[in-house]
């Protein structure tokens, strides 16, 4: 099946954070209680209750002030280090190409939440007894399945959110860039192996807040790739090594009393 | 050897599978005292229970049992019991268990013999160039210098993970978790080490009843313990 992806333009982008209402009502997410911190950026944070969420930020260029909105959610990652570090496989990757939750599975471990070089991924509260779940943005995992567009996309007033096939938003995407001009770039189609939301920017991804080479973190990668075979090889080699032992020193003895 | 009460008395499993105990009457000399025994089994105890659940996050095949936070939970519980009961022994008897520790880092010239001579003795019952050994032997020490490190570096890389989540940079959670691994495997490998010389290994049959009665026959601890058993001797 043909990868699926989010486009933001965040040169159309008017922050009314409907997307972010849009997002808690289908997916039955609790409000989060804040204080005014003196800015229209709220909630503070993504949180486990809250999937997606526009931050703002005040650019000084020339003595102009730009005032720039960027998307913070899941960025459905070809190459995940979440779903990397997931002991559960309760993240996985979807046939469409996003990174799926199955919360069932989840563990509490929160590898994801520290291993996702874009922090999204957030535990929830029972620190101490471990028992609670990870949560973040599932591309509308029930919707996206069933031919609808995610929450988000289907409210955006403006077309700053558009969902469709990969390919065609990357094109979109670059020619959005070129009309935009100076220094506009398209984010998302190389980093983590492609990710599955594409980001237009009307500068470069740095004064967005957006990771300019973000990477799975090595250890990580170490831990499957390179310890999980030691492991098995080491436990592995111990446990032959001590049946040959058994063998042998079980036959000398026998020869023994045999001879006595 | 049938007795008065032979019948009631046929083997037991547990000497089937351990071999036997001294025989009553045996001359025996004490070797674990009663609290290092309770802290023993303890030990082994919440071992597996830190090793099942810690399986269920290491291995891919086995997440699915980790599913709902439970096993975290009963790690967590192992552990804290683990620890816990460690610190009140400790505190206990801090000289026995200060003695004890000291135990691990008393190596010498005998030591190198010890390993040289090992194989042979492991494999085919060759006794004969084992050189005397103290109350532990090199295996042993070995085995607890690695319970000793590998557990300082789970308790540190464990509690990082538990506590300091969310303080501590994600590196450095993540490397945590890496070194917790990296302890397991060590110490896996080593506990089936452990477990066979002290109680499956055909030359040492019946030593396992040492940590269950604390007690190994004379003959057992002149054989294996030569320099120990002359202190005892000199000392009764």
């Amino acid at each position: 099946m043909a990868d699926k992806a989010i486009l933001y333009d965040a040169s159309k982008c008017m922050a009314c954070r409907g997307c972010q209402v849009a997002c808690k009502q289908w997916n039955d997410l609790h409000g989060v209680s804040t204080t005014n911190r003196g800015t229209y950026e709220n909630p503070p944070d993504l949180s486990w209750d809250t999937w997606i969420k526009m931050e703002f930020r005040e650019v000084g260029n020339n003595g102009n002030l730009r005032w720039l909105f960027t998307r913070r959610s899941c960025m459905h990652c070809t190459d995940a280090a979440c779903v990397t570090v997931c002991p559960t496989k309760a993240l996985y990757y979807h046939e469409m190409g996003f990174v799926a939750y199955d919360k069932g599975k989840c563990s509490g471990c929160g590898y994801c939440v520290e291993a996702c070089p874009f922090d999204v991924p957030r535990s929830g509260s029972g620190a101490i007894t471990g028992i609670r779940t990870a949560n973040k943005c599932t591309l509308c995992q029930d919707r996206v399945t069933n031919d609808m567009e995610p929450a988000c996309v289907k409210t955006c007033p403006t077309g700053a959110l558009q969902y469709g096939d990969r390919e065609a938003l990357l094109l979109e995407g670059k020619a959005r860039v070129a009309s935009l001009g100076g220094n506009a770039t398209l984010y998302g189609e190389e980093e983590l192996g492609g990710l599955h939301v594409l980001y237009v920017l009307d500068d470069s991804p740095d004064v967005y807040g957006l990771p300019l080479d973000p990477k799975v973190p090595a250890t990580s990668t170490v831990w499957q790739d390179v310890l999980q075979p030691i492991g098995w090889g080491v436990a592995g080699l111990a446990a032959l090594g001590l049946g040959f032992n058994y063998v042998i020193a079980k036959r000398k003895i026998e020869i023994e009393s045999e001879g006595k | 050897m049938t007795t008065a009460k032979g019948k009631a008395k046929s083997t037991p499993i547990s000497h089937s599978l351990f071999g036997a105990p001294p025989a009553p009457g045996e001359e025996v000399v004490e070797r674990y005292s009663r609290p290092v025994r309770i802290l023993h089994w303890v030990n082994a105890f919440t071992w597996i229970v830190l090793f099942i659940t810690g399986l269920f996050f290491f291995v891919p095949q086995f997440g699915a049992a980790a599913s709902g936070g439970v096993s975290g939970l009963l790690h967590r519980i192992a552990a804290v019991i683990m620890v816990g009961w460690a610190v009140i022994y400790f505190f206990g008897s801090p000289k026995a268990a200060l003695r004890g520790i000291g135990e691990a880092f008393k190596w010498g010239a005998g030591d190198i013999k010890w390993l040289q001579a090992a194989p042979s003795y492991y494999f085919f019952g060759d006794e004969k160039s084992m050189p005397p050994q103290e109350h532990m032997n090199t295996g042993q020490k070995l085995w607890w210098l690695m319970v000793l490190s590998a557990g300082a570096l789970m308790i540190i890389t464990g509690a990082l993970m538990w506590f300091f989540k969310g303080i501590i940079s994600a590196d450095a959670f993540l490397w945590s978790a890496f070194f917790h691994d990296v302890g397991f495997i060590a110490l896996l490998s080593f506990a089936f080490l452990h477990v066979y010389l002290s109680a499956l290994h055909p030359k040492m049959r019946g030593i396992f009843w040492s940590m269950w009665r604390g007690t190994v026959s004379a003959r057992y601890a002149e054989s294996h313990h030569k320099k120990w058993y002359d202190k005892v001797k000199k000392g009764s």
